[in-house]
């Protein structure tokens, strides 16, 4: 254990610092000073105590959406649609949020789980369609995931630009803001730290026990280690792949909902910056473990945050930070460690 | 011209971009390489070809020319960089794919800033204006609707029959397709799996590079961050409806195309439903299309597996 962790540190860091040379010198040919973008990324994620705060805050959709994708590609689930199922995760919340919220008590401890739970079957079912048409039409998850990405962004724009959830002014393409008492709370006062936080962490500890302590975890790596074999030895294919496309789908379905209540508190059309697709660099840099992908997620973080910084002081649009992912996400693959996991049927 | 023949007229325009990158998509995936990230590679296309002509504008003639070829050549370079990493490395396809995307997403967007700023791309770039075929567009009805676009649109559609030819009735086009069915089979007859892949994605990133011009350099000279918009996968949709054969391929980008374009009339209708159900029409389109047309075991039988001659 000790020495697969060292490796994965050293494996990690060698594909970190070749990615930021790369990454550099496409600065470079841009026409910018890559040293002093990385300076001003780097001060800007880590610099400042307020810095820092934002960087663990914005780790949050990454490491909820990179769960999503860790424990799908576990059971050899090519889920490219966290991105759809944050979304609609966000959806379901809102809805709640701004409508059903109305009718409760205005108790946070029954509202706060209550939105979550609408959260988890919005993102769960979202999740569960390209499953269920998976098995029963084999229609490729690939391209169905991708597809009901779209449908998801154009759905959310449907509800807040012209839709039922816009705000009641209809100014802007964005919902009215959720109930205060469905409201993430805070941790520390002075900064956007909420609990958000620790649910993450606390779902990527109860995965890793589910993933490699349970019989349940035990079948899912069975079938994502090749379909044949874990039928051979009695395993259900069919009700496993179903299980993980909605617990896959849930997942970013909380990610959507947790970021929502505790920071946008209204949903706009442009709320995911494609938190589901870096959630494929960020899960596969972890090597598909839910308890490594929490530093991962900090890393891809700090990107974001860094590249915020960038922006604002030397003018490199903050898109730098996908070509930065993508970079990162091709050294994951070109590392040959990651061979280990790309077995499938 | 009315509104039939405006319907029909814009239905191949729409569809053009979307057959171009599909065609390239056919024979990537007949030679059993699933390659997601032509949505980047037109993306790259789109970007580089509008950057092209605009810095060849004193052409004027041959700028947007030398645009299509600048688009074409960065999808194929582009292309080059999936080679590296799916044939060399044997990396996972659809990851691959990804982080293409993910790349021409940030790249585009990085150097848009850089050389456009905030003020959007130049009206005065030169583009491919509709052209009047000689004769034929004079032919009522069918001279308005048909013979009467811009050139590239004449030559995609010119490619449906020449890509058929080459897959099915060429030596090569067999070799492609034993490539994604027994690439085992094919290299025991001496044939180099490796190298008839990478050619095919370096062929499917080029079309969609050149698709991604199309769609930055045809009739309107603009790019805005992001503006395939979903293009490229709905390419590959068309790649799963058309059953990988390029003529049926060439219909259902028709029947995208007709979305498109019906999209745009409704919204000119003024008809009181939201823009946004238009849009979402052909990803719902390919998901239909998908469930209840194409079957399992349809695809070819090694598409999406890496190839290891030593094994």
């Amino acid at each position: 254990m000790q020495s697969t962790f060292n490796r994965w540190i050293i494996t990690s860091a060698l594909i970190l610092s070749a990615a930021f040379l790369t990454n550099g010198i496409v600065l470079v040919l841009c026409g910018y000073n890559p040293i002093q973008a990385y300076a001003t990324g780097i001060t800007g994620a880590f610099g400042t105590a307020h810095g820092l705060g934002e960087t663990l805050v914005k780790s949050i959709p990454f490491l909820m959406t990179g769960l999503s994708v860790a424990i799908a590609f576990r059971c050899g689930i090519w889920n490219i649609g966290a991105e759809g199922q944050f979304l609609i995760g966000a959806l379901a919340a809102t809805w709640f949020g701004t409508k059903a919220a109305y009718l409760l008590p205005n108790i946070p401890w029954i509202a706060i789980p209550l939105c979550m739970t609408i959260a988890i079957l919005g993102g769960g079912i979202w999740g569960a369609i390209p499953g269920i048409l998976k098995i029963t039409r084999g229609v490729n998850e690939v391209i169905s995931t991708i597809m009901l990405n779209y449908v998801a962004l154009y759905l959310v724009s449907a509800m807040v630009d012209g839709g039922p959830l816009q705000e009641i002014s209809r100014t802007g393409p964005q919902s009215d803001p959720i109930a205060k008492w469905v409201f993430l709370p805070r941790i520390f006062p002075s900064s956007r730290i909420h609990i958000g936080i620790l649910i993450a962490i606390l779902l990527a500890i109860i995965l890793t026990f589910v993933l490699f302590r349970t019989s349940f975890g035990y079948q899912i790596r069975a079938v994502g280690e090749g379909t044949s074999a874990a039928e051979a030895s009695g395993i259900s294919i069919t009700l496993n792949t179903l299980r993980v496309f909605f617990i896959s789908g849930a997942l970013a379905g909380i990610g959507g909902a947790i970021e929502l209540m505790a920071l946008a508190p209204q949903l706009t059309t442009t709320f995911s910056p494609g938190y589901g697709y870096t959630a494929i660099a960020v899960a596969l840099l972890a090597k598909l473990h839910p308890l490594v992908t929490i530093a991962s997620s900090l890393l891809f973080g700090a990107l974001t945050m860094g590249s915020y910084a960038m922006q604002l002081n030397i003018g490199i649009s903050n898109k730098v930070t996908w070509m930065m992912q993508a970079i990162i996400l091709l050294f994951v693959i070109g590392s040959s460690s990651f061979k280990l996991f790309t077995k499938r049927e | 011209m009315d509104l039939l023949e405006e319907i029909i007229a814009s239905t191949l325009r729409g569809a053009t971009p979307l057959l171009l990158a599909a065609l390239g998509e056919v024979i990537s995936q007949r030679a059993g390489v699933i390659n997601i990230g032509i949505e980047g590679m037109m993306l790259i296309g789109a970007f580089f070809g509008l950057v092209a002509s605009y810095y060849a504008a004193e052409l004027i003639f041959f700028a947007p020319w030398i645009g299509l070829f600048v688009a074409g050549l960065s999808g194929l370079i582009t292309a080059g960089i999936f080679v590296v990493f799916a044939i060399k490395l044997r990396g996972d396809q659809v990851v691959i794919g990804t982080a293409i995307t993910l790349l021409a997403l940030g790249l585009t967007e990085v150097l848009y800033q850089r050389i456009f700023g905030g003020t959007g791309t130049p009206h005065n770039i030169p583009y491919f204006q509709k052209i009047d075929l000689p004769l034929l567009s004079q032919i009522p009805f069918l001279g308005n609707t048909l013979f009467s676009h811009n050139i590239i649109v004449f030559f995609t559609f010119l490619l449906v029959p020449c890509i058929y030819y080459y897959l099915y009735h060429t030596q090569q086009g067999l070799r492609v397709r034993a490539c994604g069915e027994h690439p085992k089979a094919i290299s025991t007859v001496g044939s180099n799996v490796s190298l008839i892949r990478t050619i095919c994605i370096l062929f499917a990133g080029t079309m969609a590079g050149i698709g991604g011009g199309y769609l930055s350099l045809a009739d309107v000279p603009i790019f805005t961050p992001n503006m395939t918009a979903g293009r490229g996968f709905i390419a590959l949709a068309i790649v799963i409806f058309g059953k990988w054969h390029p003529v049926k391929a060439c219909a259902a980008a028709l029947l995208f195309g007709l979305g498109f374009a019906l999209d745009a009339r409704f919204q000119a209708f003024g008809w009181n439903v939201q823009y946004q159900w238009f849009l979402m029409l052909p990803f719902v389109l390919c998901l239909i299309v998908m469930s209840g047309f194409v079957g399992r075991s349809e695809a070819p039988l090694a598409l999406g597996k890496p190839y290891d001659p030593s094994e």
